[in-house]
């Protein structure tokens, strides 16, 4: 058996390895067993259909021709699970404002200016090695923005782990432990982004025990470019010549894409080490300055970074968005070994490269730029007017194919992935229990949670401030008492005002119970962080990280999720500019929990009037705005610690949350606001601890009115995660001008206490629930994580 | 007969390699105040790849900056390649730069670039042969991206601090992984004595209250919580933190609560000072 696939591979009469693949002699058995051999990760349907093709050609495919078809037709590439229902709910919401969508989105910024977004996973390649995935996630991340000619001017990090304290013998075979991985992610995106000079802002870490076999690691990045030098990733006329930059190609990230197209073993450690690519800050460094520059001096006619799928992507993608061909010659791309086979040289996904289309009178130029900032910089080919691609290597043609079959790749509309939707069987309560005598003791857990505690210990290994746009930081606060923001806002013209917030959002707790409520929740809460900085909502990315779709639970928590965040962007007018699919998050042990990551992008009219979340002075009025608190505690932090599964997880308005977003923007816009935070994990008891630990001063409030049920119990009220609310110090000179403003606008909105003293005070019906020192919050709070990573 | 030099026609140079990335703030920060920085990459001035119009000599400015960042990824020690590509063939012209007073600036990774050369800590001497201080890894041993505030302690010879008044404190951030200062051990306190009596001794690390505090208030462990010096001249001055991240004061983290006012920043001063010393001097 083994002897006759073997019969299969004909190597050619050249000087290299070459082969050509007998798919003609092999049945169905055998064909799936080529593809995995080859480590294609095709099915026997596209193997059939990859027969037919060259059946009709006469002839039989090469190596090389087998495994650009593996790269270019895989799940990552050309998303054929997801593509239908992201089609149904999630594109064309306010699709004219969105100026392109390619590597990244973009969207007008100003008269004169464009932001650019991008937002990816980088899981897999982490859970293998994750100081080198991360690294090369921001590298990738960074390059989809530099290729639409925008200089990058933040990161966003949303990252996801097991629990830290999980103990060694539940590790699965071959799974690293939460704290490596943690510790390891975060020291990739730290000398990474730190190196190649651009602020980590913002983003999210969320611990779960979903995750211990499979961590996540997203990865946005956010740009800013003059209108008129946006460049596309395609060629614009035949002739021009393809020149490739950067770094050099070498063996690792061979097979990047298909490995993140399947699920995770126990022995990937072995089989897949060789697809996590090496990350060069250093390279990239100047690689962006002499893109930049040569974009800026409109030397490019196209440009492509080279992402999945290495240069058999890269080359492809740029003359079929043209309707053109391409002919290249591998002979001169530059090797870091050189005794590689053509394939390898054509699918290595190796980091720092890019692909400039120009025009062969500016090749000179190009050169030039690049060889100031020592960028190598080597013309490979040419694009052609029929469309078909033709590569060479020592003379020898070793891939001919047309690109509507290579690249276009299988359109799965009559193959609609099956899948069973969620019955969210948690959602009924189902339990009674006694409050718990001493609510100030809960509190003190709750903070102390991992996914509610500081994030300092990350937050400051990150360069938050390089290029020195950011005008609201991750941590705010009174000096060395800094607490969480809401968002971060940038300023990235010289001569404008004009801010752009960000933050990125999602709960997977809700996810798990109730895929689509729990995506919903994730729009509501990037709204609410948005608005709490000063922003308006403008756009959305969606970075959607799911289990294996070949399982119809899973596909069903994808509809549902998918149908959620289309609902709510749908009323809310926000598009999705660029997003991101990632199937396959799945180990031995389990799938993820659903994570559609978001990032949300607001835009500040005069950063001068932004805020933050921090109490400001004493003897502020406090209100809580939005919605009346329900009894939602599935998914809370609260039943999370009290060990109850179950539970109604929080729904929303999406219609409701828009006129929330207009009467807050307007109240902070009218200057009434001294400091504004979004009640979410933890609920008003979390929310008032983060407000009262970075202004370092206390507040006394009553909790009594704050409720839909009045009758409902004070730790509910504390820490139930009922959408659409946020706490707000308005500054006492403004009280009665806000209070006016909000009746007239029809919110409903409680004044809830007032700033003042050293204490945390809440009482619910004369009854003081809570009553803590502001050291002994902070305390509780800060410490967590610094005493897990040191 | 002095000659003064206006403003406008000051040239400074934002010296850079790959990795320099703290490039564009640097720039941004002598544009605001009228005068006319230039980036200028390293290989201009050894004169490698450059057509005729792109080559540069240092004698065309009145102020070299060199900004922070990683230069050449810092993989050695932080600032020493860069250094050592500077001092190949550059070393004569820049102690020539020196000696004819003219001001040099290294903030962050420049100040490990000036160290390394030599030129820092300049105690009775233009350029040491061999380094006789490093900035060494953070006793976090992590890099440290956070508000610090600074006593000026300089009595004057400063020419990059003469603005602003001795005593006062400044917010001006930290982001390092490489900021500590040390000598060697045996000449620490002799050293450290002569820098004193030098007046070379510029900026050190305080906590809120005006008193040297340890971490994080010294966010690197930094000896005698020191966290920028000059030479002897007093035109060579390197240090850790970033003025240029506070320029203006909606740079800095506690204006949300403080207000804007006039919106100055408490780095802004270290660059109007060594203007106003180059139109006063050249």
């Amino acid at each position: 058996m083994k002897l006759d696939l073997e019969k299969l591979f004909l190597k050619k009469d050249v000087s290299f390895d070459l082969y050509e693949i007998d798919v003609f002699s092999a049945d169905d058995q055998q064909l799936q067993q080529i593809s995995d051999r080859m480590g294609l990760a095709l099915s026997i349907d596209e193997m059939i259909r990859i027969k037919k093709y060259f059946q009709d050609k006469n002839r039989l495919p090469t190596d090389v021709e087998l495994q650009a078809l593996g790269q270019a037709w895989s799940e990552h590439c050309c998303y054929k699970s997801s593509k239908i229902p992201l089609q149904k709910h999630v594109y064309g919401i306010e699709e004219d404002k969105i100026v392109a969508r390619e590597d990244a989105g973009v969207i007008e910024f100003d008269k004169d200016h464009y932001y650019v977004a991008a937002l990816e996973s980088h899981n897999h390649p982490s859970a293998i090695e994750p100081y080198g995935g991360a690294a090369t996630g921001i590298g990738g991340i960074v390059r989809d923005v530099v290729c639409m000619g925008a200089q990058p001017i933040a990161f966003v990090d949303p990252l996801f782990f097991g629990p830290l304290d999980t103990p060694f013998e539940n590790l699965p075979k071959g799974v690293k432990h939460p704290r490596f991985l943690f510790k390891g992610v975060v020291d990739g995106i730290r000398d990474y982004g730190n190196r190649i000079g651009i602020p980590t802002v913002c983003g999210q870490v969320y611990f779960h025990k979903g995750y211990v076999g499979n961590c996540l690691v997203n990865v946005g990045c956010i740009g800013i470019l003059k209108k008129k030098m946006l460049i596309h990733s395609r060629a614009k006329s035949v002739g021009d010549v393809y020149v490739y930059v950067g770094g050099k190609t070498g063996r690792d990230g061979i097979h990047g894409v298909t490995f993140a197209s399947s699920e995770l073993t126990d022995e990937s450690e072995e089989s897949s080490r060789s697809a996590v690519q090496v990350g060069d800050p250093i390279t990239k460094e100047p690689l962006i300055h002499a893109t930049l520059e040569c974009n800026e001096k409109g030397l490019l006619e196209g440009l492509k970074d080279f992402g999945g799928g290495g240069l058999s992507c890269v080359c492809g993608e740029l003359a079929y968005a043209a309707g053109f061909g391409a002919e290249i010659h591998l002979d001169n791309v530059p090797l870091k070994e050189s005794e590689m086979s053509p394939w390898e040289i054509w699918v290595s996904e190796s980091q720092e490269r890019m692909m400039f289309l120009v025009k062969p009178d500016n090749i000179k130029k190009v050169l030039h730029i690049c060889r100031q900032w020592d960028v190598t910089a080597v013309p490979i080919g040419r694009v052609i007017d029929k469309s078909v691609i033709r590569v060479f290597y020592k003379g020898i043609k070793v891939l001919e194919m047309d690109l509507d079959f290579l690249t276009g790749g299988p359109v799965y509309d009559s193959c609609i992935r099956p899948f069973t939707l969620p019955l969210h069987p948690e959602e009924k309560e189902g339990y009674s229990f006694n409050q718990p005598e001493d609510l100030n003791e809960m509190l003190k857990k709750l903070l102390s949670s991992p996914n509610i505690a500081s994030k300092e210990w990350v937050v400051r290994q990150y360069d938050h401030e390089v290029r020195g746009n950011t005008i609201i930081k991750p941590l705010q606060g009174v000096l060395g008492f800094e607490t969480h923001g809401d968002a971060a806002v940038l300023k990235p013209l010289e001569d404008s005002y004009r801010g752009i917030a960000i933050t990125a959002d999602v709960n997977p707790r809700f996810m798990e119970r109730n895929p689509y409520w729990g995506a919903c929740s994730a729009v509501d809460e990037v709204c609410r962080n948005l608005v709490s900085v000063g922003s308006k909502p403008d756009a959305l990315l969606d970075c959607l990280n799911f289990g294996n779709p070949e399982k119809p639970e899973r596909m069903g928590e994808f509809y549902e999720a998918c149908r959620g965040l289309g609902d709510m962007a749908k009323t809310l007018h926000l598009p999705f500019m660029s997003g991101n699919v990632s199937f396959y998050n799945e180990s031995i042990q389990s799938a993820v929990p659903p994570t559609p990551q978001l990032m949300g992008i607001g835009i500040v009219e005069d950063i001068r009037k932004c805020i933050t979340s921090y109490i400001k002075k004493a003897g502020n009025p406090l209100y809580m705005v939005g919605r009346k608190t329900l009894k939602e505690m599935g998914g809370s932090e609260y039943y999370s610690l009290l060990g109850l599964k179950n539970g109604r997880v929080p729904r929303t308005n999406a219609a409701f949350l828009k006129k929330c977003i207009d009467n807050v923007s307007l109240a902070i816009k009218r200057g009434y606001v001294a400091s504004c935070h979004d009640v979410s994990e933890g609920g008003i008891g979390v929310c008032l601890s983060e407000m009262t630990i970075g202004g370092d001063i206390g507040a006394a409030v009553d909790i009594s009115k704050t409720s839909e049920d009045s009758d409902l119990r004070s730790d509910f009220k504390l820490f139930s995660e009922t959408n659409t609310r946020w706490i707000i110090e308005i500054k006492k000179e403004k009280q009665k001008d806000f209070e006016e403003l909000m009746l007239k606008k029809r919110m409903f909105f409680i004044k809830i206490g007032e700033t003042g003293k050293n204490r945390l005070v809440v009482t619910d019906k004369n009854e003081t629930v809570v009553d803590l020192k502001l050291s002994v919050l902070r305390e509780h709070w800060r410490n967590t994580i610094w005493n897990i990573m040191g | 007969m002095k000659k003064t030099v206006k403003k406008e026609d000051i040239k400074i140079a934002i010296l850079r390699i790959e990795g320099t990335n703290c490039e564009q703030e640097s720039y941004d920060a002598f544009k605001r105040l009228g005068a006319q920085p230039e980036f200028v990459h390293l290989k201009q001035l050894l004169n490698i790849d450059c057509k005729k119009n792109e080559r540069r000599d240092i004698f065309q400015y009145q102020c070299i900056m060199i900004p922070g960042g990683f230069s050449a990824g810092d993989y050695i020690r932080a600032g020493a390649i860069f250094a050592a590509r500077i001092k190949s063939k550059l070393q004569k012209k820049l102690i020539e730069f020196v000696k004819q007073e003219y001001p040099i600036l290294g903030i962050c990774n420049g100040f490990q670039v000036l160290i390394e050369l030599g030129l820092l800590p300049g105690i009775d001497e233009i350029m040491s042969p061999v380094p006789k201080a490093c900035l060494n890894i953070n006793d976090s041993n992590r890099f440290e991206c956070r508000p610090t505030l600074l006593k000026h302690e300089n009595k004057g010879k400063c020419v990059f601090t003469s603005m602003i008044p001795k005593n006062d404190i400044r917010l001006i951030p930290s982001a390092h992984a490489e900021g500590k200062l040390l000598f060697p051990l045996d000449k620490q306190i002799e050293y450290i004595e002569r820098m004193e009596e030098n007046d070379q001794i510029v900026f050190k690390y305080v906590d809120p209250n005006g008193n040297y505090a340890g971490y994080p208030w010294n966010p690197n462990g930094s000896i005698s919580n020191i966290a920028g010096i000059c030479n002897y001249i007093g035109n060579v001055f390197g240090m850790m933190p970033h003025p240029e991240r506070s320029f203006y004061k909606y740079q800095h983290p506690e204006w949300t609560k403080e207000g804007l006012n006039s919106n100055i920043g408490d780095g802004q001063a270290v660059f109007t000072s060594v203007l106003k010393y180059i139109c006063r001097r050249f």
